[in-house]
């Protein structure tokens, strides 16, 4: 009973709190409003990290939707930590977007759906099985839809319904995986090392790689990798700022979870390793990092620039995983918890830029370092976490992954991998540190008319403050890896 | 308990009654007449089914005088009981939700009258549920045609006689068909009452004698009930007769009518042919493929309507051939799935009738998609139902659609050269349906300043109440799957 109210707790409340939040049509006092969301959020917090602290690793069973299939909540270590991320970036971009949404219509709608969601996916860290966590998965998609299209543009509901055809496109490819599992496997619980039961798939090897194939791709649109990324760039641009870094930090790293739990504690790592599947995902996953790069490099839309970044960072987490070595798979993680900080950082950052000077262009940006020093400053910082530079988080994960694949021993792939990441890393290089450069050398700008150049727009507190953690925690995950690597090291010798 | 064996034959004696009282009955009378006896039919159904649960056998009830084979017989297992409770729930619910509407759109003197048919109705889907024998069987969906034909046409406007008339032929059809097949069947086994039939028919298999006419009956039959339950391509008259009827006679039409006919072809294959006769003809596999393209092109030609009411009726096209597929997988499970599926469906479709009647009544009664924006605000009520109907159709966990697919799905996998086809028409039907009914959530929740923005909308509690319990239904059936499946399992075995 104890561990079911750990447990529920931090699903339950948010979602309630969002919902009577939605329905109170006659709350219109903005503050009362913020109070509320702000007490919401922080209360999850709390309930989130009491889940991390003391639930144990334990299945709680809430009810059976079928006679086969429970529904149920298991808080292992891969979920909590997926929990640690999650609290961490909601609550820092709920809080901007107290400051961002000011000018935005429908608040409260915004509030409220961004708490359900916040609910959800307290729910899809914990679930314990397929079924549980693709329901979350399906909520989820469904809850941040209205998040994505907040302006309700004809282009964002466009973008937004694009977001929503593939997500359902993906999610139900891997449903068809729960068809299959749950006839040739053990059980859907999620057990470290998988579930497959080796009489039964004796003569079925091959179809069953089918099938992993095609659970591994459709979560995988979650995660924007190549051939079904296209609504990553759609859908990021179009969202207010805070949603963007919510869906790009959190959402599209629901997709990596759920591929990460079909891999390793369902199918199990065994069973792919050296087949077709994971060479096919080795190389989407490779295509993927140096694409979305070079589409980044090509962009001069700041948001959508970043969006495209981050449809080639995941990819560098998805090829981690596709290594099934575990030095990679520690890399992956690693990379997922720091790009999780740096990409919300960083889409806050160009938040704080569009709502403070309107500008949307890259181009544009010159001398806006001048204006928003600590923005920038924060932008500058999370920048090189994301290329790669000592002592930030992005370091410690590419050395990770590189050193992983190197490990794996796979033809080709081990040295295919460290090359193409280092490519990408200098075009990352390549597309974010211009910001920076023009931001703070803005050359002779002084000169052109129409511009009051040297005033000051820096974002206010509640701007600013969450951009500083995420930054600090950022640089801290890459100063201080170790104890982090300690919490998940029992994980990875469990699931390999 | 003695006194609970009587209680299907009293439903059908009552039904029949207060359809002759009802029309020497004003307007008003009838429809608390109607309220009564269907709450008073409720609670026998769920007497009988308790009977039934309890005792877990099946009861045959002779009516009148004379014995097997001479005279007539009613029989009832679980699933017949459960089914006729349902069907109640269902019609009582689909009245109040479209109380409103009767009453503007039925004149005055004739609103008896619609109380008389719907009883008629209700006595004849009982028949259909109870009865063991053939000719009865015939005699009431004939009785079934005329009434749903006089729900058709009581709006008397020139859509709706049209409708009617392309009902009345494709359902005479149907019947003439079903009475060929029936002849046919008399001629060869000498019998009417189900289970006699049966006793010869398997001795003219084990024989061989006959093989060709008993193929033939089987046909007819079958191709008869197809055509009355509008299995693609006898879909014609579907649209019109669900779009433009009033929307209690929509509601029930598309939930129950069809589903009569349903469950009538699924007694025949248990207890008249026998299923193991069925399972080896190629019947099924004409089912099978029908229901397979039904599923396809229904959601098809729900995509291009641009009548909300007439993109649910196609919808229904979609849902029907889930049912044929599920007979044409000629196993057991699939079984189920397809006798779950018809609940699902009955609780879904009704649902979403009553909610697009919601939609559209505070949009100056227009079905168009145009009209439609924002009407999710204007009547919230409404908005939600639709949703959670749309998310059920689409299959997201939790609600009742849901357990249909994986219940479909679960039944296909493993099966030779069938499991295939049936997963990729479930893909697609899936994505099918996503897209039209996200699209016309995304439609009614998209905020616009029309001119019904401003119209007053009387809050009206009983509508709301109606919307409530089916939203309710609806997560029960979707959460609480288990013991349903159980009792439709234990109840096809009832069947054999």
């Amino acid at each position: 009973m104890r561990e079911t109210i750990i447990a529920l707790l931090p699903i339950l409340l948010p979602v309630f709190m969002g919902t009577i939040l939605l329905f109170l049509k006659r709350l219109k006092e903005r503050k009362v409003i913020l109070f509320y969301t702000g007490t919401g959020l922080l209360l999850t917090g709390v309930l989130a990290w009491n889940v991390i602290l003391n639930a144990k690793d334990q299945q709680v069973t809430l009810f059976w939707l079928t006679e086969q299939i429970p529904v149920m909540l298991k808080p292992d270590v891969l979920g909590k930590v997926f929990l640690m991320v999650v609290t961490v970036v909601w609550i820092c971009t709920g809080f901007f977007s107290f400051s961002y949404m000011k000018h935005e219509k429908n608040e409260r709608r915004y509030y409220g759906f961004f708490l359900i969601t916040f609910g959800i996916l307290m729910g899809l860290g914990q679930s314990g099985n397929l079924v549980t966590m693709y329901a979350f998965f399906e909520f989820m998609t469904l809850a941040a839809f209205p998040l994505v299209i907040h302006n309700q543009s004809r282009e964002a509901v466009m973008a937004g319904l694009k977001y929503l055809i593939y997500s359902f496109f993906g999610a139900y490819m891997a449903l068809f995986g729960l068809f299959f599992l749950c006839r040739y496997a053990d059980t859907i619980t999620f057990t470290p090392g998988g579930t497959l039961n080796a009489e039964l798939i004796a003569d079925h090897g091959q179809m069953l790689l089918i099938i992993a194939g095609l659970m591994i791709l459709g979560f995988s649109v979650k995660a924007g990798m190549f051939p079904l990324h296209a609504w990553l760039p759609a859908a990021h641009p179009v969202a207010p700022a805070p949603a963007s870094a919510a869906l790009s930090g959190i959402i599209v790293k629901g997709g990596v979870f759920a591929i990460l739990r079909v891999i390793f504690y369902l199918f199990g790592a065994d069973f792919l390793r050296g087949t077709w599947v994971q060479t096919v995902f080795l190389v989407l996953s490779l295509l993927t990092v140096f694409m979305g790069s070079m589409l980044a490099f090509g962009e001069d839309i700041l948001k959508k620039r970043l969006a495209y970044s981050t449809v080639s960072q995941l990819s560098y987490i998805l090829f981690g995983i596709a290594l099934l070595e575990p030095t990679a798979v520690c890399g992956s993680l690693l990379h997922l918890m720091g790009h999780a900080l740096i990409k919300s950082t960083l889409f806050l950052c160009a938040g704080a830029v569009i709502c403070r000077s309107g500008f949307t262009r890259v181009s544009e940006l010159r001398g806006i370092g001048k204006r928003m020093p600590v923005t920038i400053w924060c932008f500058t910082i999370a920048s090189l976490g994301l290329i790669g530079i000592p002592p930030t988080s992005g370091f410690i994960s590419k050395w990770y992954l590189a050193t992983g694949a190197l490990d794996s021993g796979i033809a080709v792939f081990q040295y295919a991998g460290p090359v193409i990441l280092i490519i990408s890393a200098l075009l990352t290089a390549g597309y974010l540190l211009p910001v920076t450069l023009k931001g703070f050398f803005p050359g002779e700008l002084q000169q052109e008319a129409g511009h009051d150049t040297w005033k000051k727009c820096e974002g206010d507190r509640l701007m600013l403050i969450p951009l500083v953690i995420l930054t600090a925690l950022s640089v801290l995950l890459g100063m201080f890896p170790n104890s982090m690597l300690n919490y998940i090291d029992g994980m990875l010798s469990g699931i390999m | 308990m003695e006194m609970l064996r009587n209680f299907p034959c009293f439903s059908l004696i009552l039904s029949m009654g207060a359809a002759i009282v009802s029309s020497g009955l004003s307007g008003k009378l009838a429809r608390r007449l109607n309220t009564v006896l269907l709450m008073i039919i409720t609670l026998l159904s769920a007497g009988t089914l308790y009977l039934t649960f309890t005792t877990d056998t099946f009861y045959v009830y002779k009516m009148g005088r004379f014995s097997a084979p001479w005279g007539n017989e009613i029989r009832f297992g679980n699933l017949e009981a459960f089914m006729a409770l349902f069907f109640c729930i269902v019609m009582l619910l689909s009245i109040w939700g479209g109380k409103k509407h009767l009453k503007k759109e039925i004149s005055d003197f004739k609103e008896n009258l619609y109380y008389v048919l719907l009883n008629l109705l209700l006595s004849s889907l009982l028949a259909l549920i109870y009865t063991n024998d053939l000719f009865t069987a015939y005699v009431f969906v004939e009785i079934n045609t005329i009434a749903a034909c006089g729900l058709i046409m009581i709006r008397e406007n020139g859509h709706t006689l049209e409708a009617a008339t392309r009902y009345m032929l494709m359902s005479l059809i149907g019947s003439g068909l079903l009475l060929f097949g029936l002849c046919i069947l008399y001629d060869i086994t000498g019998h009417l009452l189900m289970s006699n039939i049966k006793e010869q028919v398997s001795i003219l298999t084990e024989t061989g004698e006959y093989q060709l006419p008993l193929t033939v009956a089987i046909l007819f039959i079958g191709v008869g009930l197809a055509v009355k339950s509008a299995l693609f391509p006898f879909h014609a008259w579907l649209p019109d007769a669900y779009g433009y009827s009033t929307v209690s006679s929509a509601a029930i039409l598309s939930s129950l009518v069809s589903k009569g006919y349903i469950f009538l072809l699924i007694k025949v294959f248990y207890r008249v042919i026998g299923f193991e006769v069925i399972r080896q003809s190629e019947f099924i596999n004409v089912l099978f493929i029908f229901g397979l393209t039904g599923m396809i092109f229904g959601s098809l030609s729900a995509i291009q309507e641009n009548d909300i009411r007439r993109m649910i009726a196609f919808s229904s096209v979609a849902q029907i051939g889930y049912i044929y597929m599920g007979f044409g997988l000629g196993t057991e499970i699939g079984m189920v799935a397809s006798v779950y599926h018809i609940l699902s469906h009955a609780a879904t479709k009704s649902m979403l009738f009553i909610a697009a009647v919601g939609l559209t009544d505070v949009s100056g009664q227009s079905k168009k998609f145009i009209d439609l924006t924002g009407a999710g605000y204007r009547n919230v009520a409404a908005g939600l139902t639709f949703t959670v109907g749309s998310l059920s159709m689409v299959g997201v966990p939790l609600f009742s659609g849901f357990i249909s697919k994986i219940l479909f799905a679960q039944a296909c996998v493993g099966h030779a050269y069938k499991m295939l086809p049936t997963l990729i028409c479930l893909a697609i039907s899936t994505i099918l349906n996503a897209i039209y009914f996200m699209k016309t959530v995304v439609r009614i929740y998209t905020p616009v300043k029309s001119e019904y923005a401003s119209l007053p909308w009387k809050k009206d509690i009983g509508y709301g109440v109606v919307c409530i319990l089916f939203i309710v239904m609806n997560v029960l059936l979707g959460m609480n799957s288990e013991p349903i499946v159980e009792l439709i399992r234990s109840g096809i075995q009832m069947f054999g």
